[in-house]
């Protein structure tokens, strides 16, 4: 197991992992491997967009050890335990999701798990939430929905300044019948008057007529 | 400035946060008009974390309704029909060893002849003088019975379920399971999620619920769009011969989004009259 440029990530042949938190304990169907006393987690790209724009070759994610992450769209929570992994004891991560059946899997990882909690929240209303969470240092979405990019630009007054956000644009949900290369360039203009783009990926093979921008917000 | 949290109540002025108060747990929590975001602090992570799981729990119980037992209800009916058909399509096959000339059409007729009446009843209608069916010890006649009595008890179980399902959805939609019927009316529930997503919906959507395959075909490729989707399983569609069917869905759907409407923003009960609207017209 090598660490690989992306921190707090591993890699062994084509696979990458992360530390578990909670030795032991599988959260979705992944591999547990143990290498040097240390256990660690495949992290699926077939499951997880994250990790998909990571084999793609992000250079950065902009998420790290005691970090404080904003996760809208945490389902079950695949990508979420292995954000919980990297971010460490000392970070944090709230999970936004409005659909009650999605989250009550949510609930039973966060019991597990001392550094996330749960919201049952819509993330197109962030001003029912503004009270309940902390300013944070990453914000990352995954919503299948119409206006998704509405959406991240609504939840930005959460992010610090110089912070990272991450997206993942599902085409599909935004128009049928458009090219996803003509509707991944409207979503990087509406980014754009908000936020710089470091990195953009398109996530195929793992997952069809998906991307992520990941982005700074100015100083 | 001063603001209350979640956890409890600060001021901040100048980017100096001051605690004034916190809360012991969740239930003093009041949500309030002034919206402010707590600074990163990691003293607070612990409250922050125990709080809103305590929230979310609570909101997690109340959003249940009738909504998701419908759903349930309805899907619990669907695949007993599916275990059904496979496990009848067995009996059949096991049975016509002992007794191949009995033969009924309907599945749930088949095993209930066939778990509560002996061979000699059931041939006594045929006019078989010489049977095909091998006569087999008890011992190997009562596995293929123990088969069909389980057969009845399931269904049994869906009819009781159906029961049910009549019983909860005349309380909480009476104009949408008369216009509907329980089945399409449940089914149209269960396939939006809930009442109130089925509201959002025009009379045109709920037209061609269902056939989502075909409406995107037809959005992408521009072949000919779908006529009905899930309301073709209502008789009033279903019973058309095929040239008027796409009339006939377009005019139910009609009447079952005003038939919704009235159910969800609590109106008088007038499902009768657009049920007889609708036949009137089509007569």
């Amino acid at each position: 197991m090598k660490k690989s440029k992306i921190f707090e990530v591993y890699e062994r042949r084509r696979d990458i992992y992360t530390k578990n938190l909670t030795p032991g304990k599988r959260v979705y169907d992944e591999w547990l491997v143990k290498d040097a006393n240390i256990e660690y987690r495949r992290w699926d790209p077939e499951k997880s967009k994250l990790a998909a724009s990571i084999l793609k070759g992000t250079p950065n994610t902009g998420i790290r050890k005691g970090d404080v992450v904003l996760y809208l769209g945490c389902s079950t929570g695949t990508t979420p335990s292995h954000v919980s992994d990297i971010i460490g004891k000392d970070g944090f991560l709230f999970g936004i999701d409005p659909a009650p059946r999605v989250l009550r899997e949510f609930v039973f990882l966060c019991e597990k798990r001392k550094n996330m909690t749960a919201l049952l929240e819509d993330a197109n209303h962030p001003e029912n939430y503004a009270d309940k969470i902390c300013e944070v240092d990453v914000l990352y979405q995954d919503i299948a929905q119409r206006n998704q990019a509405e959406i991240f630009i609504k939840n930005l007054r959460f992010l610090k300044k110089g912070g990272y956000a991450l997206i993942a644009v599902k085409a599909r949900s935004v128009d049928v019948t458009k090219k996803p290369k003509q509707i991944f360039n409207q979503v990087r203009e509406e980014l754009e008057k908000h936020l710089t783009i470091i990195d953009y990926r398109i996530l195929d093979p793992f997952e069809k007529d998906h991307c992520m921008f990941i982005c700074k917000k100015n100083n | 400035m001063h603001f209350t949290h979640l956890i409890g109540e600060f001021s901040l002025e100048k980017g100096n946060l001051k605690e004034l108060k916190l809360y012991k747990d969740a239930a003093q929590y009041k949500s309030t008009e002034s919206k402010e975001v707590l600074p990163k602090d990691s003293k607070y992570f612990s409250k922050l974390r125990d709080f809103n799981l305590q929230l979310t729990k609570i909101k997690i119980r109340e959003s249940v309704n009738e909504d998701n037992l419908i759903c349930q209800a309805i899907n619990t009916v669907a695949e007993t029909d599916k275990v059904l058909n496979t496990l009848v399509k067995r009996l059949r096959e096991w049975y016509a060893l002992y007794n191949p000339e009995f033969s009924v059409a309907n599945n749930e007729k088949y095993a209930e002849l066939v778990a509560r009446k002996s061979k000699q009843q059931l041939l006594k209608e045929t006019n078989v003088k010489v049977s095909m069916g091998k006569d087999l010890p008890k011992k190997d006649l009562d596995a293929m019975m123990n088969l069909a009595k389980k057969i009845d008890s399931l269904v049994q179980l869906k009819n009781e379920t159906l029961d049910y399902l009549e019983d909860i959805m005349k309380i909480y939609c009476p104009n949408l399971t008369e216009v509907a019927g329980v089945t399409v009316g449940a089914k149209l529930i269960e396939h939006t999620g809930s009442l109130r997503k089925l509201v959002m919906f025009p009379a045109s959507t709920i037209q061609i619920l269902g056939a989502e395959k075909a409406l995107f075909r037809h959005l992408k490729t521009g072949a000919r769009p779908p006529r009905h989707g899930l309301i073709l399983q209502h008789i009033f569609v279903s019973s058309a011969p095929q040239k008027e069917r796409g009339r006939r869905a377009r005019a139910l759907a009609d009447k079952l989004s005003m038939a919704v409407k009235l159910d969800f923003f609590k109106g008088e009960f007038l499902g009768k009259k657009l049920k007889k609207q609708l036949e009137e017209k089509f007569k």
